[in-house]
C-alpha cells in the first residue's frame, strides 16, 4: 500500500514520500500501530472527518451524538467510518458543539444518546433537551431521524434520554425512518445492527446526492482510537496503597499503572474503562448453591467455553437487574421470588436490587436452572470507569487511580463490587489489567490558563483534582485554584492529604475548604460548605471561575443546588430565578459535572 | 532576632495567641502552625503524632496522626470527686480512654484531636481546674507531699504551695478567648508583671516537700520549699535551687544536678521570696541557648553567692541560714493508712500513672465507681499513684468493696520492684522518645523479678525508673537503677542514686540492650547479696563499689 502512494493520489510532495517511505518502510507492526495511534491522537478525529466533508457537497445524513462515557461516541465514530468506508459523506458532530437551533435546518439525522444521571441526558446534550422541551422549539417537519439509545438496564430509567428525545422529536413534527434501539450495557450487537440499518437506508434513500469520499487519502490516520473497549490494553499493576487511614469506614486505594508502550495519553479529567473479572470464590458460590458444574460446556457470543469461565469472564454477577430477577425467577422455577418482585413498588425495587447481588438472589432463592439458561438469564459483564488521578506530564507512562471498594452486606454476607475489589485487593501488584481510555472532554482545565477552578469533591471525586494540580505543578502553570472536599473523617479519609498541604503551602493551591461528616456533632458536607462560602464563591465567579464537580449524584445534585441558592442569595432574588445563572454557567461551559 | 527562635515566637505571639485560633478553623490538617505549637504548651497543649503509625501513614499520603496531649493542672496534686468525674469524661470522650497521672501530680490526656480540643480544655475549665501553665516557659504544676504523716501540717504546706501557684499563673487572656471564647476587653492591654512578654527563658519547677517524706524529688527542682517543723508544727522552709533532670545525649554541657539549699524563710514569705527568684532567673536565664537556659545552669555560671547577693539586692534583707532537714523515703505507702484527724486514706498503685480499662483490671471504671461515692478528694502522687484520701471510717468498706471489684488493690500482690518503678511516657505520643519506656518497662521489671526472687532479694525496695530519652520525665538519675532510653531497645544504665533522692547516680554501661541489662544486673544482685553492709540499701552498695562496676570486671559482664 505503501508503495502506491505517490503525490497525485497523497496530500504528501515527492520528498515527504521518500521520508515517509523510508522510515515507515522500517516500522514493525506494533510500531506502525504506535504511529498510527499517535498521529490520531495528534491531529484528532474532528481533522481528520472535516476532511472528508470537504470533499463532498454535502453530507448524506448528519450523525449526531451525545455522550459522556464516550460509548456513544465511539459508536458513533464507527458509524462515520462506515460511511466513509462505502464513500458516502456523513456529518459527524457531538452535541457539545450543536446548536440546538440548528435543528430546522436538518432533513436527515441520526441521534446516538446515552442516558446518565437519574435517567438524564448527557451533560453535552442537556442544552438540547432543554431547547426540545421550550416553547421556542422550532417545528421540524423536514426532519427524517432515528435513534440509537444507550443505557443500562440496572438503572431504573432505563435509556430514558433516548426515549424522551425520540417522543419530543415526533411531538415537533419529525419523522423516524426506524423504530429507535434501546441497548444494554452490551450495546455491541443491537447497536451494531442499528447501524448497518441505517447505511442500508441511507444508501437506498439518499446516497445519491453526495459524492463518494476519497478514503484512501485518510486510511494512513484511522479515525478510531486505539486501544478500546473491545481491545483494551493491558496494563501492569505497579502499586496499590490502601490511602484512608487504619481505622478509617472507607477503603480506598491508589493504584499507579504502568502504560508503558501503549500510547494512551490521558488528560487530567479523563477516566479509564476497566475489565474487571469476576471473583472466582463468588463463581463457585453461585455453582454450588445451583448445584452446577463449572466444566459444563456452554455457549457465549458464539464460541463454547466451560461454565465457570461464561460466569467468570463475561456475565455480571454482581450488580443486578430487573430483567435477570424476572428471567431467573421465570426460568428457575422460583415463584415465590417471582411474586414477591412483582408486588413490589418502584423503590422496593431498587431496594432489593441494590442490596444484593446474584449470588445471594441463588442463595436466597436456591432453583434448579441447567447452565445455558443461567448464563443467558444473565447480562454480559461490563467495564467500570475511574477517573485518573495523575497528570501525565508528571508521571510520564503511567497512570494513577483512586479506588474505593464498595461493600454491601444487607444480607449480612459482605459483599463486594467486583471492579472495586479486584483493582484494591485482588490483581495485586505486577497484575495485568485490561483497560481504555475514556476520555470526558467536558471535564479538562479551561482552555483560558488563567481561569480560576473550583474544584468540589466528596470521596474518590477528588481523583481528577490530583491530576489537575499535578499537570498544574508540571506545567508551572499558574492559576487560581481552590479545593473543597469532604469526607467522614479528617483523621482518616482526606485522600491524598500530604499532596494537598503542600500545594497549599508552596502557593499552587489558593484554598482549601473542608467538611467532615462525621468529626463534628452536626454533620457537615460540602454542599453546607458552599453556603458558608457565597461571597467568595461569587468573587471567584465573577474573575471567570470554572466550577468543577466530582464524586457521588446526590453530593453533585446538593453542590448544585446550593451554588443556586448561593447565586439567590449573593443576587437578592429566588431560587427559582438563579436557575438561569446556572443555565448560563453551563452555556458557557464553566461549570463542568462528573458524577457517578 | 534572638539566637533562639523560640524566644522571638515568645515576644511576637501577642502574650501567648500568635495564630491558634485560626489554626484550629484549618480543617484540612489536623495540626497547628509550627510557630503556634510552642505557644499551645503555655496553655497546657502540646502537638504530638502517634508515632507508631507515622512510617504507615507516610505511605498512604496522609500527614502524621496528629493530636493533642493536655495537661490540666492540679496545684499540689489534689482535686475532688467531682472533678475526677468530669476528667473521667474528658478521658473517654475526646481522649484516647485513658487518664494519665504524672510525675508532677498532674493529669494528661493523649490523643484529643484538633476538632475537639476546645471542647476539652472547656470541660476541664468547667470542672475549676485548667491547664493554663501546665508547660511552657512558666513556674509549672506546684507540688506538694501527697500526704504526710500529719494532716494539718499538710494543710498549711499546701495552702502555701496553691497560694505560690496562684501568684505565678500567668495574666494573659489570650487563654480565655481562644479556648474558652471570652471576649478580649479591648481596653486592657495584656501585662505580665512578673513574666514579660517573653516569659521565662525555661521552664521552672517548684516543689513543697514534708520530711521525712521526700515524695516530689524535691531536689530534682528549680525551686524546693522543704517544711521545717518543730514541736508545735510548721515553722517555715529550708529553700533549696538549681535542681533539674535534662540532659542531651552526647553533650557534656548539660547534666542533671541536684538542688542546693539557699537559706531559710518563714511561711509568710514563700510568695515574696519565690517572686523573687523566678524575676532573677528571667532576668538571667541565658536566653540564647535552651539548652543551657534552665535555672540550675544559671547558678552553676554564677554561683549560689551571687544569687544570695541578687536576692538580697531585690528583697532588702539577707535569708537566715538554711535549717538541715531529713528525707527517709520516697515510695509511697501502699494500701489504708490514718492520719491523725482519724480520716482514712487508701494509696493505690497505678502503674505508670496510666490509668485505663484492660485485662489486668478496670482502673478507669473503679475510680470513676469511687468517686461517685467518695466524699473526700483524691491526691495525686509524684510517683504517678493516686491516694484516695479523707475516707470517713463509716464509708471505708463501700471503698473498699469497689476497689477489689476493679482490680485496684495490685499493691497487695506486686512485687516491691514493681511498686517502686517508674517510668516516662515516651512512645508512641512523646515527640522526643528514643525508646520505649511505659511500654516497656513493666515486662523488663517482670524479668529483673525472677532475678531478685532467685537472689532472695524480693523483699527488698528497690527504685527503678526508665525514661525514653535522656530529658528525664521520670527523674531516673534519681533512681537506684536508672534506664535512660538511647535507641530502640538501647538503655544507658545509670546506678546508685541514694534511695531517699538525695544523691544522683552515675553512667555504668553505655547503649546496652536488655540481655546486656539483665546479665549484668544480675551479677549486681548476687554481689550485693553477698558484699552488702548491714541494713544497707543497694543504691548505696551500688555507689561504694561504683570503682568496681565501672572499670572493673563488670564492664565487660
Ligand atoms: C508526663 C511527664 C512524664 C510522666 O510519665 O509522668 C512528662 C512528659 C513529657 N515531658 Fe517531661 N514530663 C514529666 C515530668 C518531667 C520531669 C520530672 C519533674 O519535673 O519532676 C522532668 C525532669 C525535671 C526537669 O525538668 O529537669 C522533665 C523533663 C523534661 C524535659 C527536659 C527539660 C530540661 O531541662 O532539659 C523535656 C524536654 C524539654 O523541655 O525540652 C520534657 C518534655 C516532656 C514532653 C512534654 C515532651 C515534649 O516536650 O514534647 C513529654 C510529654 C510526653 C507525653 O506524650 O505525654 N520533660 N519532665 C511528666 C509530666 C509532669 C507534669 O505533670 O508537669
Ligand atoms: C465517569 C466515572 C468515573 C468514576 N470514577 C471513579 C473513581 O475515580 N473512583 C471510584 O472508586 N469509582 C469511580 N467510579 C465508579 C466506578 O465506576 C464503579 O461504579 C465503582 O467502583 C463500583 O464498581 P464495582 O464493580 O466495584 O461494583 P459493582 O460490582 O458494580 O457493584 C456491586 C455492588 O453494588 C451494589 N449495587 C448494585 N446496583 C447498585 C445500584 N444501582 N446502586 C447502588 N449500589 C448498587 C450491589 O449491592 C453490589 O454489591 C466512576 C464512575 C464513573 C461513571
Ligand atoms: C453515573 C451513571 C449514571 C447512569 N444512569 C443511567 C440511567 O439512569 N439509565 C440508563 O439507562 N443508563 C444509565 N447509565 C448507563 C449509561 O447510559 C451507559 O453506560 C452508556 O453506555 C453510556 O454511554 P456514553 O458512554 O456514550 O455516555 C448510567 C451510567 C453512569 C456512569
Ligand atoms: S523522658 Fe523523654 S521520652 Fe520520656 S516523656 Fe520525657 S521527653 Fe518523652
Amino acid at each position: 500500500m505503501l508503495s502506491a502512494l505517490g503525490a497525485d493520489n497523497s496530500p504528501f510532495n515527492e520528498e515527504q514520500l521518500r521520508l515517509l517511505k523510508r522510515s515507515i518502510g522500517t516500522l514493525n507492526q506494533s510500531q506502525s500501530q504506535w504511529l498510527s495511534g499517535y498521529l490520531a491522537g495528534r491531529l484528532g478525529d474532528a481533522a481528520a472527518l472535516t476532511g472528508v466533508e470537504a470533499l463532498g457537497t454535502g453530507p448524506a445524513l448528519t450523525i449526531l451524538y451525545g455522550s459522556d462515557t464516550g460509548n456513544g461516541e465511539l459508536m458513533a465514530q464507527e458509524l462515520s467510518g462506515q460511511f466513509e468506508q462505502a464513500g458516502i459523506t456523513a456529518r459527524l458532530e457531538s452535541l457539545d458543539h450543536f446548536r440546538p437551533a440548528g435543528l430546522k435546518k436538518l432533513e436527515r439525522a441520526v441521534f446516538i444518546i446515552s442516558t446518565h444521571g437519574e435517567g438524564d441526558p448527557p451533560e453535552e446534550a442537556v442544552e438540547l433537551f432543554e431547547y426540545l422541551s421550550s416553547e421556542r422549539a422550532a417545528r421540524l417537519t423536514t426532519l427524517s431521524y432515528r435513534v440509537l439509545a444507550l443505557g443500562d438496564r440496572s438503572y431504573e430509567h432505563f435509556c430514558a434520554s433516548g426515549r424522551e428525545l425520540d417522543e419530543r422529536l415526533q411531538v415537533l413534527g419529525a419523522r423516524p425512518f426506524g423504530a429507535r434501539v434501546e441497548c444494554d450495557v452490551d450495546y455491541e450487537t443491537d447497536a451494531g445492527n442499528w447501524s448497518s440499518e441505517v447505511i442500508a437506508h441511507v444508501k437506498e434513500h439518499w446516497a445519491e446526492g453526495s459524492q463518494p469520499a476519497v478514503a484512501t487519502r485518510l486510511s494512513l490516520v484511522p479515525s478510531k482510537p486505539r486501544w478500546t473497549r473491545h481491545e483494551p490494553f493491558q496494563a501492569e499493576i505497579l502499586k496499590v496503597q490502601k490511602i484512608t487511614g487504619a481505622d478509617s469506614g472507607k477503603d480506598i486505594c491508589h493504584l499507579e499503572l504502568s502504560l508503558e508502550g501503549s500510547g494512551l495519553d490521558y488528560h487530567p479529567g479523563d477516566a479509564l474503562g476497566v475489565w474487571a473479572p469476576n471473583d472466582p470464590d463468588t463463581v463457585d458460590e453461585i455453582l454450588d448453591s445451583l448445584v452446577l458444574a463449572g466444566a459444563t460446556m456452554v455457549e457465549v457470543d458464539d464460541s463454547r467455553i466451560s461454565l465457570s469461565e461464561a460466569l467468570g469472564d463475561y456475565r455480571e454477577l454482581t450488580r443486578l437487574s430487573v430483567e435477570t430477577i424476572e428471567a431467573y425467577a421465570r426460568t428457575g422455577g422460583q415463584a415465590e421470588l417471582g411474586e414477591l418482585f412483582q408486588a413490589f413498588d418502584p423503590e422496593q425495587r431498587r431496594e432489593f436490587i441494590e442490596q444484593r447481588q446474584f449470588v445471594d438472589l441463588v442463595q436466597e432463592f436456591p432453583s434448579e436452572i441447567e447452565a445455558q439458561a443461567l448464563v443467558d438469564i444473565l447480562r454480559p459483564l461490563a467495564p467500570r470507569s475511574y477517573s485518573v488521578s495523575s497528570s501525565r506530564t508528571l508521571v510520564d507512562e503511567e497512570v494513577h487511580l483512586t479506588v474505593a471498594t464498595l461493600y454491601s452486606d444487607a444480607t449480612g454476607r459482605q459483599r463486594s463490587g467486583v471492579a472495586s475489589q479486584f483493582l484494591n485487593h485482588r490483581i495485586g501488584v505486577g497484575g495485568l489489567v485490561r483497560l481504555f481510555h475514556d476520555p470526558n472532554r467536558r471535564f479538562h482545565l479551561p482552555e483560558d490558563p488563567t481561569s480560576p477552578i473550583v474544584m468540589i469533591a466528596a470521596g474518590t471525586g477528588i481523583a481528577p483534582f490530583r491530576a489537575f494540580m499535578q499537570e498544574l505543578e508540571s506545567t508551572g502553570a499558574s492559576r487560581q485554584s481552590w479545593l473543597i472536599f469532604g469526607n467522614p473523617h479528617l483523621r482518616t479519609d482526606f485522600l491524598y492529604q500530604r499532596d494537598w498541604l503542600r500545594w497549599r503551602e508552596t502557593g499552587l493551591l489558593d484554598r482549601i475548604d473542608t467538611a467532615w461528616s462525621r468529626d463534628g456533632a452536626d454533620k457537615q458536607y460540602v454542599q453546607h460548605l458552599i453556603s458558608d462560602q457565597t461571597e467568595r464563591l461569587e468573587r471567584w465567579l465573577q474573575r471567570g471561575a470554572h466550577i468543577y464537580i466530582c464524586g457521588g449524584l446526590a453530593m453533585g445534585r446538593a453542590v448544585q443546588d446550593a451554588i443556586q441558592q448561593a447565586t439567590a442569595a449573593q443576587g437578592g432574588i429566588s431560587f427559582e430565578e438563579a436557575e438561569s445563572a446556572l443555565t448560563e454557567l453551563r452555556r458557557s461551559k464553566r461549570i463542568h459535572k462528573d458524577l457517578y | 532576632m534572638s539566637a533562639n527562635p523560640v524566644e522571638d515566637i515568645k515576644a511576637e505571639s501577642n502574650f501567648l495567641r500568635g495564630t491558634i485560633r485560626q489554626g484550629l478553623a484549618d480543617g484540612a490538617t489536623g495540626s497547628l502552625a509550627d510557630d503556634d505549637t510552642q505557644l499551645t504548651k503555655f496553655h497546657g497543649i502540646y502537638q504530638q503524632d502517634d508515632r507508631d503509625v507515622r512510617e504507615q501513614r507516610r505511605r498512604q499520603m496522609l500527614e502524621p496522626e496528629h493530636s493533642f496531649m493536655i495537661r490540666a493542672r492540679v496545684p499540689g496534686g489534689i482535686c475532688t470527686p467531682a472533678q475526677w468525674l468530669a476528667l473521667d469524661n474528658i478521658a473517654t470522650r475526646w481522649a484516647n480512654g485513658s487518664l494519665r497521672l504524672t510525675t508532677r501530680q498532674a493529669f494528661q490526656f493523649h490523643g484529643v484531636l484538633k476538632h475537639e480540643l476546645k471542647d476539652s480544655i472547656r470541660a476541664i475549665n468547667d470542672s475549676l481546674l485548667d491547664t493554663i501553665a501546665a508547660c511552657g516557659d512558666v513556674n509549672r504544676n506546684v507540688m506538694c507531699t501527697a500526704l504526710p504523716e500529719r494532716s494539718d501540717v499538710h494543710a498549711q504546706v499546701f495552702a502555701d504551695a496553691a497560694a505560690f501557684s496562684d501568684h505565678l499563673t500567668p495574666n494573659t487572656t489570650a487563654y480565655h478567648e481562644i479556648w474558652l471564647d471570652k471576649e478580649k476587653v479591648a481596653a486592657t492591654a495584656d501585662h505580665e508583671p512578673i513574666y514579660g512578654n517573653r516569659y521565662l527563658p525555661r521552664k521552672f519547677k517548684t516543689a513543697f516537700a514534708v520530711p521525712p517524706v521526700n515524695d516530689v524529688d524535691v531536689l530534682a527542682h528549680d525551686l524546693g520549699f522543704i517544711a521545717i517543723e518543730d514541736k508545735d508544727g510548721l515553722v517555715g522552709y529550708t529553700v533549696t535551687v538549681g535542681g533539674g533532670m535534662g540532659v542531651t545525649h552526647g553533650d557534656p554541657a548539660t547534666y542533671p544536678l541536684l538542688a542546693r539549699p539557699l537559706g531559710f524563710i518563714i511561711p509568710d514569705q514563700v510568695v515574696e521570696v519565690g517572686e523573687a527568684i523566678v524575676r532573677i532567673q528571667r532576668d538571667f536565664g541565658d536566653r540564647s541557648e535552651r539548652k543551657h537556659a534552665r535555672f540550675k545552669y544559671t547558678i552553676e555560671d554564677r554561683g549560689l553567692d551571687w544569687l544570695r547577693g541578687e536576692l538580697k539586692q531585690r528583697l532588702g534583707y539577707a535569708l537566715e541560714p538554711a535549717r538541715p532537714y531529713h528525707f527517709t523515703s520516697r515510695g509511697d505507702e501502699y494500701g489504708w493508712r490514718q492520719t491523725d484527724d482519724g480520716n482514712w486514706h487508701l494509696a493505690l498503685f497505678i502503674q505508670n500513672g496510666r490509668i485505663a480499662d484492660g485485662p489486668s483490671g478496670t482502673q478507669l471504671s473503679g475510680l470513676r465507681a469511687i468517686s461517685q461515692v467518695h466524699k473526700g478528694e483524691f491526691r495525686l502522687t509524684a510517683n504517678q499513684n493516686v491516694i484516695i484520701a479523707g475516707i470517713s471510717a463509716a464509708k471505708k468498706p463501700e471503698i473498699n468493696k469497689l476497689v477489689r471489684e476493679h482490680g485496684l488493690d495490685a499493691h497487695e500482690k506486686l512485687s516491691r520492684l514493681r511498686l517502686h518503678s517508674m517510668a516516662c511516657v515516651a512512645l508512641p505520643t512523646c515527640s522526643l522518645a528514643m525508646a520505649e519506656a511505659e511500654r516497656y518497662l513493666p515486662e523488663l521489671v517482670s524479668e529483673i523479678e525472677i532475678q531478685t526472687e532467685n537472689h532472695g532479694l524480693a523483699q527488698e525496695d528497690i527504685n527503678i525508673r526508665m525514661t525514653g530519652c535522656p530529658n528525664g520525665c521520670a527523674r531516673p538519675y534519681l533512681a537506684e537503677i536508672g534506664l535512660v532510653g538511647k535507641a530502640p531497645g538501647r538503655y544507658n544504665l545509670h546506678l546508685g542514686a541514694a534511695h531517699n533522692g538525695t544523691r544522683l547516680n552515675y553512667l555504668a554501661r553505655e547503649n546496652a540492650n536488655s540481655g546486656e541489662i539483665l546479665a549484668l544486673l544480675n551479677e549486681l544482685f548476687a554481689r550485693f547479696r553477698k558484699q552488702r553492709e548491714t541494713s544497707e540499701t543497694f543504691g548505696d552498695f551500688l555507689t561504694r563499689s561504683q570503682a568496681e562496676i565501672t572499670e572493673g570486671v563488670l564492664s565487660h559482664a
